[in-house]
């Protein structure tokens, strides 16, 4: 056995070029922020619609409000715990709002409004205060008195009497809202409280989230007598708890993955220098992959990095193939057999994954470059830092012969199966062109929330139905004014759809803060002293209310004449400003943005087509539904992720084609990972799985590692004879592989499931395949 | 169902001993299943100089259906149907949930509950007094609910067998209402003949 080993001076050189790579790209690592949020996975480009989709997902107020409910003991008892946990989350100044149902809430809100009713009132126009109007308004006002509805109105009626306060208030009932039960919101159908709270800080900040999330908790803790359980649901919850579930999940698979695998080399090695060197690439690959997605993102998100785990799978085989190939006749007869196969393999690989890199969602290509990088990271180690360790491969002999033995019987068993595994191919690829909708799953598929989760989210918000803002319209414009006309033209287009059934009603900041041109309009109206009170006398003549009695209305009337108009700036500071900020947001380039939220009417949706076609004309004007929005999103990303695959596929057989130049041996190499990719599918298909771009991304990777094992087998063929060594490398690195995609298969992220679900009976598919169709040797008799 | 509470009513009128209480006279309103009727309504505000007149119709029809068109002197109407309030008020309709507002729930609960003869319904929100008999009854609610007191005192609701005849609502103050009913001649297929004394006008 020659031991031809490099220069000292060399070694050591390597070694500590590799080091100072190591320590750099800790060093990138330990300034990484790591997200979890879905916003990765949106357009890094989006169009007018998709930024509005964008801003509301990462800051509006869906993405920080939280739903709570109290669970337990009876309706008084919790009714204290919402009234008290309320005050104590009011006080802490995490929150914008914090609703539970108690009237005090619009204590405040309803004086500012009886104060500011003619600038604010729909129903004030040129005819209001004429003879005729002025005898309408107070006929309507007068029908509610008597009433248990007009005890509130009757102290005002000197000061009111065309009952503005009360055509204001009106339109601010909304069309769905929570039972109330013991004076504060509660659920229908079971024994809880509800609450629902906005946070001040942005959907995206997820610390300030999670001490948002603690705030609540240990406010319930402080004031909740025992018996009661807090539930807490929406957005933030979501993110906060993904971003520590996906931590631990990539913690334990690393964790069983590395134990695993280990176990695995250990058995097949019998040497620990063995197998602390075949971690090493691992260990090299995944440091590469964080350090580069760091550097060209700027962050790492958390799927990214649960992906990481699933690097061990692929990239242990190139120590495995080191280890054991090397040890027939030294690492530099590794270099010139085994290695060109690794490199093209490699270079397979890096061309498949590489087109994902291009994708205009960063989620995907932080994917593309993880793994690209990884990739080339765990190779160049295997390449230069591995002959350094261990020049003449691995020592122990360990089950070795045992598995070589394995592989030289599969070898000549398994092509008798070429037929049967080609029907079985055939049958797939009918079965796949037969189920139409195959590629049907979600965005949320990407998210890990768990169904319990999902399950009281939805019940909570079913609870709260107004809490729910998933369809809006969205109005823009230059400046605030120009932005508030655009959404008073809306709300009159919105008006009519009440009637019709197509939605229950609407919320726009107009309601408060009107635009300029209508304000001076409404107050244009409000005439002078003198001929309102000669009106008033005309209007209510034979009428059971005297005119006498309205001199306080006379003068509240000129009050309204003299006032300055509302601004934003008058309502900083008011109870209002919170409902304000949520509706109505400046740009960072110094544009507006208006969000009016539709409520759909009780048990029905908001028909959208027919809001859209209400609103067909507006200018800088669009609808927004947040659920159908995202599904087009994620359909988009889909057939994006398809071409790119399909490309990265096309790349791969490029590189095949280039590197082996004969059709006969590219047809050969190429014919089990096709069978494998279709027999991985067909098996979902039948299990009726629904796929989406994890398992495409899954797919992917078989074809990457599924390349290597037929370009082994390709090399073996050229060699002339099944050498047990190699043999024995390929079933080790398919163990490796299947064991550390098949611990990812049983994580509880679906995104990462996914993939591990898709790779694992994929790689063992496709070195069976490799072997059935390996070319049969010519010095076979 | 129906014989049962013909057998009640059997029962109060054949022992005259036996009180007449909100059980029988839940069984005497549960027979009804609709009803289309005229009402003529007089508010007393204190303030104003003479009462506010309205009239319209109300109907019903069991489980949970209840309208009350106003006519006269403004078109108006408020449907409640399952927990939705639908207001038209002045041309403009706005719908609500009804098990939102507690004090609306409680006031549609005595008009559901004495229509459908849903004592629990009634017992729920309001102290229940039941006087007279069968033939002339008279029953008062007060409600139980702090909030709904501070605005309404109580509802007295006088009948004739299954039939509503006048409902008056005091007004916390000295405010009040008093609405009389009257019956419209059955309109609708397969509501059940009226007894005589329910004559058109």
């Amino acid at each position: 056995m020659s031991s031809s080993t490099l220069p000292p001076r060399r070694r050591i050189a390597v070694l500590l070029c590799w080091l100072a790579l190591v320590l750099a790209a800790g060093w990138q690592i330990s300034r990484t922020t790591f997200t979890a949020d879905l916003s990765a996975f949106l357009p890094s480009d989006p169009d007018p619609q998709q930024r509005v989709l964008i801003e509301q997902l990462g800051s509006g107020v869906p993405a920080r409000t939280l739903l709570i409910g109290i669970d337990g003991a009876d309706a008084k008892v919790r009714a204290d715990a919402s009234r008290a946990l309320a005050a104590k989350m009011r006080d802490s100044g995490l929150f914008e709002q914090v609703h539970n149902g108690e009237r005090s809430d619009w204590a405040d809100v309803g004086a500012w409004l009886v104060e500011h009713r003619y600038p604010l009132s729909p129903a004030v126009d040129a005819q209001r205060f004429t003879v005729a109007g002025l005898r309408d308004a107070i006929e309507e006002t007068l029908s509610l008195l008597g009433t248990p509805a007009g005890h509130l109105l009757k102290p005002l009626l000197e000061r009111d009497p065309t009952g503005e306060t009360q055509r204001i208030a009106e339109s601010l009932i909304p069309s769905n809202a929570p039972r109330s039960e013991a004076g504060v919101w509660a659920s229908r159908q079971g024994a809880r409280a509800l609450l629902v709270a906005s946070t001040r800080a942005a959907g995206s900040d997820l610390d300030a989230q999670s001490a948002a999330l603690d705030q609540v908790r240990a406010a319930f803790a402080a004031v909740a007598p025992p018996g009661l359980d807090l539930k807490i649901s929406g957005a933030p919850v979501f993110a906060v708890d993904s971003r520590a579930q996906i931590e631990s999940e990539v913690r334990w698979l690393a964790i069983a993955g590395a134990v695993g695998v280990s176990t695995l080399l250990l058995l097949a090695f019998a040497s620990l220098p063995a197998l602390g060197a075949a971690l090493l690439p691992v260990a090299t690959g995944v440091l590469a992959g964080i350090t580069a997605v760091s550097l060209g993102f700027g962050g790492v998100h958390g799927i990214t990095l649960g992906f990481g785990a699933t690097l061990i799978g692929e990239a242990v085989d190139y120590a495995i193939y080191f280890l054991i190939q090397s040890r027939r006749a030294g690492w530099r007869a590794w270099l010139r057999s085994g290695w060109p196969t690794v490199r093209l393999g490699l270079l397979t690989s890096m061309c498949g994954f590489g087109a994902l890199i291009f994708s205009g969602f960063p989620g995907l290509a932080q994917l593309g470059l993880f793994t690209v990088s990884g990739l080339l990271g765990a190779a160049l180690a295997t390449r230069f830092v591995m002959p350094v360790l261990l020049p003449e491969g691995s020592r122990g002999q360990g089950l070795r012969r045992q598995l070589g033995r394995l592989g030289q019987a599969a070898v000549e068993r398994l092509p008798a199966l070429r037929w049967p595994l080609l029907a079985l191919g055939v049958a797939a690829a009918a079965l796949l062109a037969a189920r139409g909708d195959l590629w049907r799953a979600e965005l949320g598929s990407l998210s890990p929330i768990s169904a319990e989760a999902l399950a009281l989210d939805a019940s909570l918000r079913a609870d709260l139905s107004a809490g729910d803002a998933r369809s809006l319209v969205v109005v823009q414009a230059a400046d605030i004014e120009g932005t508030l006309q655009r959404a008073e033209a809306v709300t009159a287009r919105l008006d009519p759809l009440i009637d019709s059934g197509a939605i229950g009603g609407w919320d726009s900041v107009t309601r408060f803060l009107p635009s300029l041109a209508r304000q001076r309009e409404r107050l244009s109206h409000l005439p002078p002293a003198a001929p309102l009170r000669a009106a008033l006398a005309e209007a209510t003549r034979d009428g059971p209310l005297r005119a006498e009695r309205l001199e306080p209305f006379i003068e509240e009337v000129q009050r309204a004449r003299e006032r300055s108009p509302i601004t934003l700036a008058s309502l900083q500071g008011t109870a209002l400003a919170p409902l304000v900020d949520a509706l109505l947001l400046r740009r960072a380039d110094g544009t507006w943005v208006a969000l009016l939220p539709l409520q759909p009417i009780a048990g029905d949706q908001v028909d959208g087509a027919a809001v859209a076609q209400a609103l067909q004309g507006l200018p800088g004007t669009q609808l927004l539904e947040i659920g159908r929005a995202l599904a087009e999103l994620y359909e988009r990303y889909l057939g994006e992720a398809q071409v790119q695959a399909l490309l990265g596929a096309l790349g791969v057989v490029a590189v095949m084609a280039l590197a082996l130049r004969s059709w006969r041996r590219l047809l050969a190499v190429c014919q089990p990972l096709l069978l494998a990719v279709l027999l991985t599918m067909g098996t979902l298909a039948l299990l009726k799985v629904h796929l989406g771009i994890l398992h495409l991304v899954g797919l992917l990777l078989v074809v990457a590692v599924g390349s290597n094992y037929a370009l082994f087998f390709d090399m073996l063929q050229r060699d002339g004879h099944g050498d047990p060594d190699t043999l024995a490398s390929l079933l080790l690195a398919n163990l490796t592989t299947v064991l550390s995609f098949g611990l990812i298969a049983m994580s509880a992220i679906p995104a990462l499931s996914a993939i591990g679900r898709v790779v694992a009976p994929g790689a063992l598919l496709a070195l069976l395949l490799s072997a059935a169709f390996a070319p049969r040797p010519a010095t076979v008799p | 169902m129906r014989t049962a509470a013909a057998l009640v009513v059997l029962a109060a009128l054949g022992l005259p001993a036996l009180a007449f209480d909100l059980t029988a006279l839940a069984a005497l309103l549960a027979e009804r299943k609709s009803a289309e009727t005229r009402f003529t309504e007089e508010r007393t505000v204190s303030g104003l100089d003479g009462p506010l007149r309205s009239s319209g119709t109300l109907s019903f029809s069991a489980p949970d259906r209840f309208a009350r068109h106003t006519l006269e002197p403004r078109a108006e109407s408020m449907v409640v149907e399952g927990n939705t309030v639908s207001i038209r008020r002045g041309g403009r309709t706005r719908q609500m949930a009804l098990d939102a507002v507690p004090e609306l729930t409680a006031l549609i609960a005595a008009v559901r509950g004495t229509l459908t003869g849903d004592a629990a319904a009634l017992q729920q929100h309001f102290r229940v007094q039941v006087e007279g008999n069968a033939a002339l009854w008279t029953m008062t609610l007060v409600p139980r609910d702090d909030r709904l007191a501070a605005q309404v005192r109580q509802l007295q609701i006088v009948g004739q067998r299954g039939e509503l005849r006048t409902l008056e609502l005091s007004l916390a103050g000295s405010d009040r209402s008093l609405m009389i009913i009257e019956p419209l001649p059955p309109a609708l297929p397969g509501s059940r003949p009226q007894a005589p004394a329910a004559a058109p006008r």
